[in-house]
């Protein structure tokens, strides 16, 4: 029972999130719908024992990556509405023929099984912690070569960034 | 009683991911299709999380990891990108990018 | 002995090649000399060969050259028996005779040297066919006799019509040859060897069941060489040619091959009713429309062409009535008398300096009483009068038809008909060139010279006294003939009185139509007497066109497949070939035009491809889960 609870609210939240990021208009309020969503996710990794990788979720994710956003949404997006009328020719036909096959899809799979999925590797009887000394142990020694290759992805996204938005016109001769 | 398995984790994890599918198709706003791929991407880790506890692996928290730097790396690229097109425009509409037509 | 008929044959080949490889060096009396006395020597050798022959009472002499291939037989040999013997000396005495005439007309021709090779080279291209021994050699001399045709048609060739006519002349002729090949590949097939002696014998015990088509063939190449119909229409063009040429080519030799190829196979021929009712028919069909065509000619060389072609018919009447030595006996007449009248008809070209229309002429025989005498002895000779040649063989023809009886006096009756218009057109022929009152200024016309009357004058000699060799009083031809023929059922003349009443029925029509030729063309008896005759015009015209057949064979022959291959180059090549590989290209860009329209450039269309990629493959998972274990 529980376990059904514990599960279930943070499910929802997540749904009412995503849900909230692709309908609203303002985008302010997807932002935050984000944020909702980002939120209950690490509530829902905590749920499966994976507490570290749920941390650094919050942390990364709800603290820096929307942070990021909100600054440009303030910087480009704030008080300009969308139109919602479709303007492109024949993708709403398109987007409605990829829903009904999603949702057949869906229905498909639900009726077959249900809940009881066929998953073709049963689960094991233990469960392992996601602590911060185990991921360790893994991540520098049998994973060491991608973890040096991610911190030089960061750096190289970090540069191209001020490449990018770098405006060198309206810079001053003044350092 | 009712046991939550992994079933429900990777049912909400395939409707959280189209769920960010549909908004990509929909939204024209470059920021909110943005944020739809952040929907996708953290619905992959929450299958991989699922892994890791169905299997017994500490791997796939490993993966996690590295799905999340490179979600972040690719943010800060793309905002810059998006910052720059969209600095001088009306709107921040895609559907006003077409010189790939052809 | 024998190789003295190898010499026959090939002196003038080689005289041929010898003219041709030093032609550069050669100056008209010096060729005059070279070719004249090869000319004399060849007639020379062949009297002698003659001679040998008949003191051996006329057996064969043969002789074996090579052999080529021992199983099944085949090789090149020669054979002289009385047949090829009366050809040998006929080829090679006009061929002298002619040539004589040539050196004068031919005088100041730019090619002069290339006429005696071309000369040459025929008269041992007929030689090579008359004097073989085996289906073979005769099937070389036949194509070479052709080739030699052309050449001599198209020797004025800077004239296209001489070209056009050279060329119709030698595609005429393959058509004929293409049954004369066929026939011989049945011959190897079902006889295993090409010679005569071997066929003839076996052919005499039993006949193959194929027989009546091998002959069938051989008459079509028969057709094709001697002008028959359908077959005829290059003889009367191919008067574009040297007169001298067509004197003795299409007139005396060339076109009597089929003559006497047909003689030579008439121990095959004889088993085959349906051959001779074939041939009979056609012949008779050939000498009727050639004779209605001369009526009305205009030229004075086409007048002598249709009539060669209609005495052609006549002896091959004579060959499908049985009657082989008639129809020997009147090659050898007409050969004398018709080679007369062309060299005449040159030497009236020569004098009129090319004018060859004969209305426009007339009153020559005051200008050139030489050459009007002889050819008047030519008339009266094709005609069929008495005690000249023509009426000897010309009547033995007609009796024998007779005297088979049955159908074969309605083919008489029109073998009269065709008499009587022979001797029409003929006369009117000579009236119109010699005795009509002039209509144009002759003043400077004088008489031919020397060396064109004299050979006229031989000519017109032998066309008077030819005739004796084969009376029925005197069957000297019959007894040259005897050996050859000596297995084949001959038909024979009608005796006592009966012979007596068709030759003066003969004799009638001849007189009948000279007769009528004066009165109409010299008396104008038609306005005298206020005769309008009905439908004039039509039939003069329907003469002169030969009946629309030269019409009707370009128009099938020429214009339909002219517009036929047209419209298949236009349609086939230009429309479904450019079109299929226009096409191929042109729906590679469409399809590209038509794929490129999903790259759009936005980036919402592209999310779109993408998912619904995606779903149809996670579908194809979940619909068939065993394909990716």
């Amino acid at each position: 029972m529980l376990d059904l609870i514990l599960f279930a609210i943070p499910a929802l939240f997540v749904l009412a999130g995503a849900l909230i990021v692709i309908f609203a208009k303002n985008p302010v309020h997807n932002s935050m719908g984000l944020v909702l969503t980002l939120a209950s996710l690490a509530v829902v990794y905590i749920t499966l024992n994976a507490t570290f990788v749920a941390m650094v979720q919050m942390l990364v994710y709800a603290g820096a990556v929307m942070t990021l956003f909100l600054f440009v949404i303030m910087m480009i997006g704030v008080d300009k509405a969308e139109q919602t009328r479709e303007e492109i020719k024949g993708q709403t036909f398109l987007v409605l023929g990829t829903l009904i096959l999603l949702g057949s899809l869906l229905a498909y799979v639900f009726i077959n099984s249900g809940f009881k999925w066929d998953l073709w590797f049963p689960a094991v009887d233990y469960s392992i912690e996601g602590t911060p000394d185990l991921i360790a142990s893994t991540l520098f020694t049998g994973w060491v070569f991608p973890f040096e290759v991610i911190s030089i992805l960061l750096i190289v996204a970090a540069t191209a960034a001020i490449a990018l938005a770098y405006d060198t016109k309206s810079r001053k001769d003044d350092d | 009683m009712i046991e939550v398995t992994s079933d429900w984790y990777l049912t909400l994890a395939a409707l959280l991911f189209s769920i960010g599918f549909i908004g990509m198709m929909v939204r024209k706003n470059a920021l909110i299709m943005f944020m739809c791929i952040e929907l996708m991407l953290n619905a992959v880790n929450l299958t991989f999380i699922t892994a890791s506890r169905h299997f017994g692996t500490i791997d796939a928290q490993v993966a996690v990891f590295f799905v999340l730097v490179v979600a972040a790396a690719e943010v800060v690229v793309g905002l810059a990108i998006i910052v720059s097109i969209f600095k001088k425009q009306e709107t921040a509409s895609v559907d006003i990018l077409r010189s790939s037509k052809g | 002995m024998e190789y003295i008929l190898l010499a026959v044959v090939f002196i003038p080949l080689m005289v041929s090649i010898f003219l041709n490889s030093i032609s550069s060096l050669l100056n008209e009396r010096l060729t005059t000399f070279i070719t004249i006395n090869a000319a004399l020597l060849s007639f020379s050798v062949s009297l002698l060969m003659f001679g040998a022959l008949l003191l051996e009472k006329f057996k064969p002499i043969s002789i074996e050259m090579y052999t080529w291939f021992p199983d099944p037989e085949i090789k090149f040999e020669f054979l002289l028996d009385g047949l090829s013997g009366t050809m040998m000396l006929l080829v090679t005495g006009l061929g002298l005779v002619i040539q004589i005439f040539s050196t004068s007309y031919m005088s100041g021709d730019p090619r002069y040297v290339k006429y005696f090779v071309y000369f040459n080279f025929f008269v041992f291209s007929m030689l090579l066919l008359v004097m073989s021994a085996n289906f073979l050699v005769m099937f070389f001399g036949w194509e070479l006799v052709g080739l030699s045709s052309y050449l001599l048609i198209s020797f004025w060739s800077e004239k296209k019509k001489a070209a056009k006519a050279g060329s119709k002349a030698f595609v005429l002729n393959r058509i004929g040859d293409f049954g004369f090949l066929i026939a011989l590949m049945m011959i190897l097939n079902t006889f295993d060897t090409f010679s005569f002696k071997k066929i003839f014998e076996t052919t005499l015990l039993n006949q193959p069941e194929n027989l009546d088509l091998i002959v069938i063939f051989l008459m079509i190449g028969a057709f094709g060489k001697s002008a028959q119909f359908p077959l005829f229409s290059w003889l009367p063009d191919a008067m574009e040619g040297p007169t001298p040429a067509s004197a003795l080519i299409h007139a005396a030799t060339m076109v009597t091959a089929g003559v006497f190829m047909l003689v030579r196979i008439s121990p095959l021929l004889q088993f085959s009713e349906i051959s001779s009712i074939l041939i009979i028919s056609f012949g008779l069909l050939t000498a009727l429309i050639s004779a209605f065509a001369a009526i009305n000619q205009d030229d004075i060389k086409k007048v002598l062409a249709y009539s060669t072609i209609s005495q052609l018919g006549f002896m091959f009447i004579a060959i499908g009535a049985g009657a082989y030595v008639a129809a020997i006996f009147h090659l050898v007449t007409h050969a004398f008398f018709k080679a007369l009248l062309f060299l005449g008809a040159g030497a009236v070209i020569h004098e009129m300096h090319h004018e060859q229309n004969i209305h426009k002429m007339g009153g020559l025989k005051k200008k050139m009483p030489m050459t009007a005498a002889m050819m008047g002895i030519g008339t009266l000779a094709i005609s069929g009068i008495p005690p000249l040649a023509g009426f000897w063989s010309k009547d033995e023809i007609l009796a024998s038809i007779f005297a088979k009886g049955g159908i074969y006096y309605g083919f008489w009756a029109l073998s009269l008909l065709a008499a009587f218009m022979t001797a029409f057109y003929m006369g009117r022929h000579w009236l119109l060139i010699f005795h009509k009152e002039p209509t144009n200024n002759i003043e400077e016309v004088h008489e031919a010279p020397k060396m064109m009357t004299r050979p006229l004058l031989l000519l017109g000699i032998f066309s008077i006294f030819i005739g004796f060799i084969n009376t029925p009083f005197f069957h000297g031809l019959e007894k040259v003939l005897h050996y050859t023929l000596s297995d084949v059922e001959i038909t024979h003349l009608p005796e006592g009185i009966v012979l007596v009443i068709l030759a003066l029925i003969s004799i009638g029509a001849g007189f009948t139509g000279l007769g009528m030729a004066y009165l109409i063309y010299i008396v104008d008896i038609f306005s005298y007497f206020k005769f309008e005759i009905p439908f004039l015009k039509e039939v003069r015209s329907l003469s002169s066109e030969v009946l629309y057949l030269n019409k009707v064979g370009h128009y099938l022959f020429v214009a339909i497949p002219k517009s036929l291959t047209r419209k298949v180059a236009v349609v086939v090549d230009g429309l479904v070939i450019d079109g299929f590989v226009n096409g191929v290209s042109s729906l590679f860009y469409k399809s590209s035009k038509t794929i490129s329209v999903t790259q759009s450039g936005l980036v919402r269309n592209y999310v779109v491809y993408f998912g619904l990629f995606l779903l149809l493959l996670v579908s194809l998972f979940v619909a068939t889960p065993l394909i990716v274990l």
